[in-house]
């Protein structure tokens, strides 16, 4: 019998009419890493709850089949008692906190309190996972505090404290910056040394291949394919599920490098191994054609060298701080034309502090901030707000309307345009961002990742001569960040002036004509992708990765 | 984050009392000097407390959470000065407005209670931290959801005031305006309160789910990581305080009789 | 009667209890920055009470008011829980009857709430401030039923109805507003009637 066992699951959420779960059967053994990926939709989060008895007993709805986990069947047991077995972490880190508990280590001792563990049983377990996972030194700060890397460690902490024998780890860094990311991949690590089964779920399919033992595939709550990750990364029609196929996998498969199984790599340790076997394959030896597939070297056409571009925003000696004397932004000079421009960094590196300062939310301690003639400090933010468009990063700020094409339109009524006129523009904004079809629905019945869409629909259809992106991709399958691409294209084609903060480097490599590396309120490098994500000591200091795509290049031939 | 909880953590004797020793006190002063029904009993009482907030180094912490009182209480000296049902012998005269005996009587009353009342309770609040009382009343009794409730009320409302500035940004930048006339400003108010709603309401799902993971439905006997065992000092003041209402009533009883 | 004050206990109903309080405190916070004319704090019990039924209103009209006196050091304000009580229950019960549905169906359950505050308030104003109630326009006039030579208890009353009537129709309108936008998801998951059901 196997650890984990999946019989024909099916189930429906209350209301809904399709099935989110449709016949599910599959095996999971003791200490697998099981990766489940798809594109947004697809069933993964529903499943991962399944494991645990979420799904059915939290949510109710129909459902069939069966569960058993360790001999368990969830559907005759309880919450309760299945989460003694099996633990949960999912993306948002601020709701996973209890939201009782005033320290991180009594944030910890919640779950264990719950279950009468004895105190002095409570602090040994407290203090070991603490140690393991690197947050003793926040033991006594208050856990909103923290940052969301942190945060999420402290719930994957409160998690392993009950010492479960499955962790499901539900996209646990879709949320993150790098640095938070790197963090929680940090101690997904030490689980895996742990031994326990794991089941994770994440958009990051390049930090997939290198953990999983087996991946699963899935498509409209179906299970399309439970494999070895090498074998479903392999899968030439990847794409049609929502998952973009890996660049390695790809650029092996146009100069034929295959392993040894007849399969492409799909890490970029597989590639660096099979250097010896292909030594006399071009991937190997032709330098130059691989720098210009991976655009580790700038192709330039004509178009990009007789565009004129003309100054935007004119920024000078722009200086900031919210607290007297801890400057977040020292003494910037900077000219914005209308080529997309992404702004990357560290949080903290004072990234929104300059976006919200061109936008006129703050006003400049030292320096002046001009929108073509205009000096943004003399200025109110609601007047400014049909020529500057900010979609700020969680939507959830911001709507507040019962209907998708309500919530749209109200930018442009709010800057005096006739009914009818905001309505075209808030058809046209929602076609860009493919949500014509839910014009009328509710916004709050929609997912995360559609009302990101939505608040960035409501943003173009004031048609600003600037628009601001918060962490766009944030919460977006692939799907989401092509849209997201076109999005940034067509706005750029109407010349417009699009400034996004983005975490996700490959997107702002392929995106961007020019890219802002800052660090501690200052600008690090300003230029190309080509020009930025060469400098190491930049990319160190600001704490950036390069795009995994550039990573190969500079990989074999550095 | 800023707490919203009025604690003081100056580990004095106060906040080493146990928080029940502390109630106890808040309802002696409360029920003596009613039961006492005269001015005196009152003054006694804010004399202890005030003695009490003194020496427990919290004076200056308690007059913000009094003052919003004496505008309430200048309007019942007004109103009952001038106007009380029972007015007879005048007390003073301004101006035109003339001041009645019984009825500044009246509103003395009214005032010192009030003033009673608050000042017992600030030697509570001052001093006690909310966590710990949790904990003593889910350890004597009352349900550990009641005790989520209150700890997580004073995590929750810093951090939905928090997202209060970011909806306003949010919903200038499109160009709402939050100023102007009286109409305008109401107008804002629901663009302003929705999205804070919506998103704590959906984000409650989540919570939920957080909760359920970490056992909130085990039906077993809760544990603890801290104690916060009643001293000898607890005890003797309990029982200070028990003889003393127990004595008031007697006193009032035989005030009667006689 | 049964089906009433039928009520959930499980996690999700608890998690809601204190982001209601939240939003109470909210709707005071934000009517006090665009300077309001009212208290608008409220609208927390009532979205607590639509959606959780009146015990769950009740809990959170009582919570609130605790949890405010120890974060103002008011305790006089512990004993208007009384009136919170009666607003979260009676909202509940008029939720539960079908008074939340409409927009006219929720005005008059506001009058209803608004005259349960007033009989609950009105002993307590009596009792602890002689009658007032704090508010400039409500206070005028227990000044002038009192110069009239109209007992406390009538005056007391009167005031209080100025006051809280209209407070009351406006927080419930809101609270409407806002429960007509939530997500029919969210609503199931408060719903004491919600079965497994089997597709097997």
């Amino acid at each position: 019998m196997s650890f984990i066992e999946v019989e024909n699951l099916k189930y429906k959420y209350p209301h809904a009419e399709n099935l989110a779960l449709d016949d599910l059967s599959f095996f999971i053994e003791r200490g697998e890493f099981i990766g489940i990926i798809g594109e947004n939709g697809a069933g993964k989060s529903t499943l991962s709850q399944a494991f645990m008895g979420l799904v059915p007993h939290f949510y109710k709805g129909a459902y069939g089949g069966k569960i058993v986990v360790d001999g368990i069947e969830v559907k005759k047991s309880s919450v309760a008692e299945l989460c003694q077995k099996v633990g949960l972490v999912f993306q948002n880190p601020f709701n996973q906190l209890s939201g009782a508990k005033d320290t991180v280590y009594h944030e910890i001792a919640f779950g264990l309190q719950n279950m009468g563990v004895p105190k002095e049983e409570m602090e040994k377990r407290i203090e070991d996972v603490l140690k393991l996972l690197d947050i003793e030194a926040y033991k006594d700060r208050n856990p909103f505090d923290l940052s969301g890397g942190q945060m999420q460690r402290v719930a994957i902490a409160s998690v392993l404290v009950m010492r479960p024998e499955v962790m499901i780890l539900d996209e646990p860094t879709s949320q993150l910056d790098p640095q938070g990311t790197e963090e929680v991949f940090k101690a997904v690590d030490t689980l895996t040394e742990l031994g326990i089964t794991i089941i994770m779920i994440e958009q990051k399919i390049e930090k997939m291949a290198a953990y999983c033992d087996r991946m699963l595939l899935m498509k409209e709550g179906k299970l399309i394919d439970f494999d070895t990750p090498v074998k479903i990364l392999n899968r030439s029609d990847l794409a049609d599920y929502g998952v973009k196929p890996l660049f390695v996998t790809n650029i092996c498969k146009k100069y034929g490098v295959k392993k040894q199984d007849g399969l492409y790599p799909i890490t970029l340790e597989e590639v660096l191994e099979l250097k010896e076997t292909y030594s006399d394959n071009l991937l190997f030896t032709d330098k130059e054609q691989l720098a210009v597939e991976c655009h580790a070297k700038a192709v330039k056409t004509e178009a990009i060298e007789h565009k004129a571009y003309e100054t935007i925003f004119n920024v000078t000696d722009l200086s900031f701080q919210y607290v007297e004397n801890t400057p977040v932004l020292k003494n910037i000079n900077l000219t914005l034309d209308n080529r997309p421009t992404a702004i990357i960094g560290q949080n903290g590196a004072g990234k929104t502090t300059l976006v919200k300062l061109l936008k006129g939310l703050l006003k400049p301690v030292n320096g002046t901030v001009f929108l073509k003639d205009t000096n943004i400090a003399e200025k109110t933010v609601a007047t400014l707000a049909g020529q500057v468009g900010y979609v700020f990063q969680n939507p959830d700020d911001q709507i507040f309307k019962y209907s998708v094409l309500q919530e749209v339109m109200f930018g442009p009524l709010n800057i005096g345009m006739t009914p009818k006129e905001a309505e075209e523009k808030a058809m046209e904004a929602l076609a860009l961002v493919g949500l014509s079809d839910v014009k009328d629905r509710n916004p709050y019945d929609l997912e995360l990742n559609e009302r990101k869409m939505i608040a960035i629909a409501s943003v173009v259809a004031m048609n600003p001569e600037v628009i601001i992106l918060d962490e766009p991709t944030i919460a977006q399958d692939d799907k989401g960040r092509e849209i997201i691409r076109t999005v940034i294209d067509k706005m750029h084609e109407e010349g417009k002036l699009v400034i996004a903060i983005l975490h996700d480097m490959d997107f702002v490599e392929e995106c961007f004509e020019r890219i802002i590396v800052m660090a501690k309120g200052e600008i690090l490098a300003d230029g190309t992708a080509q020009e930025v994500f060469v400098e190491d000591d930049v990319l160190q200091k600001a704490r950036v990765m390069r795009p995994y795509k550039m990573e190969l290049y500079y990989q074999l031939w550095k | 984050m800023k707490s919203i909880s009025l604690y003081v953590d100056n580990g004095t004797y106060l906040t080493k009392l146990h928080p029940y020793t502390k109630l106890l006190y808040v309802m002696t002063a409360i029920a003596v000097s009613v039961i006492i029904g005269n001015i005196w009993g009152f003054v006694i009482f804010i004399g202890l407390s005030l003695l009490a907030l003194t020496s427990g180094k919290v004076l200056k912490k308690t007059f913000p959470l009094i003052t919003f009182s004496f505008t309430i209480i200048l309007v019942i000296f007004i109103i009952h000065g001038m106007f009380y049902h029972e007015n007879e012998n005048v007390l003073f005269q301004i101006w035109k407005l003339t001041f009645y005996k019984e009825g500044v009587l009246y509103a003395t009353k009214i005032g010192l209670n009030v003033l009673n009342m608050l000042l017992a309770f600030a030697v509570f609040v001052l001093t006690t931290k909310p966590d710990i009382l949790v904990e003593e009343m889910e350890k004597s009794g009352f349900s550990p959801k009641f005790g989520y409730v209150v700890s997580s009320v004073f995590q929750i409302i810093p951090e939905m005031t928090g997202t209060m500035n970011t909806i306003m940004d949010a919903q200038k930048s499109r160009g709402m305006e939050t100023e102007g006339n009286l109409m305008t400003r109401a107008k804002a108010f629901l663009p302003l309160i929705s999205p804070v709603v919506m998103s704590s309401l959906i984000n409650t799902r989540e919570r939920a789910i957080a909760l359920e993971v970490r056992g909130f439905g085990v039906k077993r006997k809760k544990t603890y990581l801290r104690e916060f065992k009643k001293q000898k000092q607890d005890w003797i003041l309990m029982v200070v305080f028990l003889m003393a209402i127990l004595a008031s009533a007697v006193w009032k009883v035989i005030v009667c009789l006689l | 009667m049964n089906k009433l004050f039928k009520t959930k206990l499980d996690a999700a109903c608890i998690v809601l209890i204190p982001v209601c309080i939240g939003i109470n405190y909210l709707g005071k916070l934000f009517a006090s920055v665009l300077k309001l004319p009212l208290w608008l704090d409220g609208i927390g019990t009532c979205i607590g009470a639509t959606l959780g039924g009146p015990i769950i209103g009740a809990i959170v009209g009582a919570a609130n008011n605790i949890i405010y006196g120890l974060t103002t050091g008011d305790n006089i304000t512990l004993i208007y829980a009384l009136t919170s009580v009666g607003i979260g229950l009676a909202v509940g019960i008029m939720a539960r009857l079908g008074f939340m549905e409409t927009f006219l169906k929720a005005l008059i359950t506001s009058v209803v709430v608004g005259l349960v505050a007033v009989v609950i308030s009105t002993p307590l104003n009596v009792l602890f401030w002689g009658g007032t109630t704090g508010n400039v326009w409500g206070d005028a006039l227990f000044a002038a039923t009192q110069s009239a030579g109209m007992p406390v208890f009538l005056g007391s009353l009167l005031d209080e109805v100025v006051v809280d009537v209209p407070d009351k129709i406006i927080t419930l309108t809101i609270a409407f507003l806002v429960l007509k936008g939530l997500p029919t998801k969210l609503i199931s998951m408060y719903n004491a009637d919600e079965k497994i059901e089997s597709l097997d």
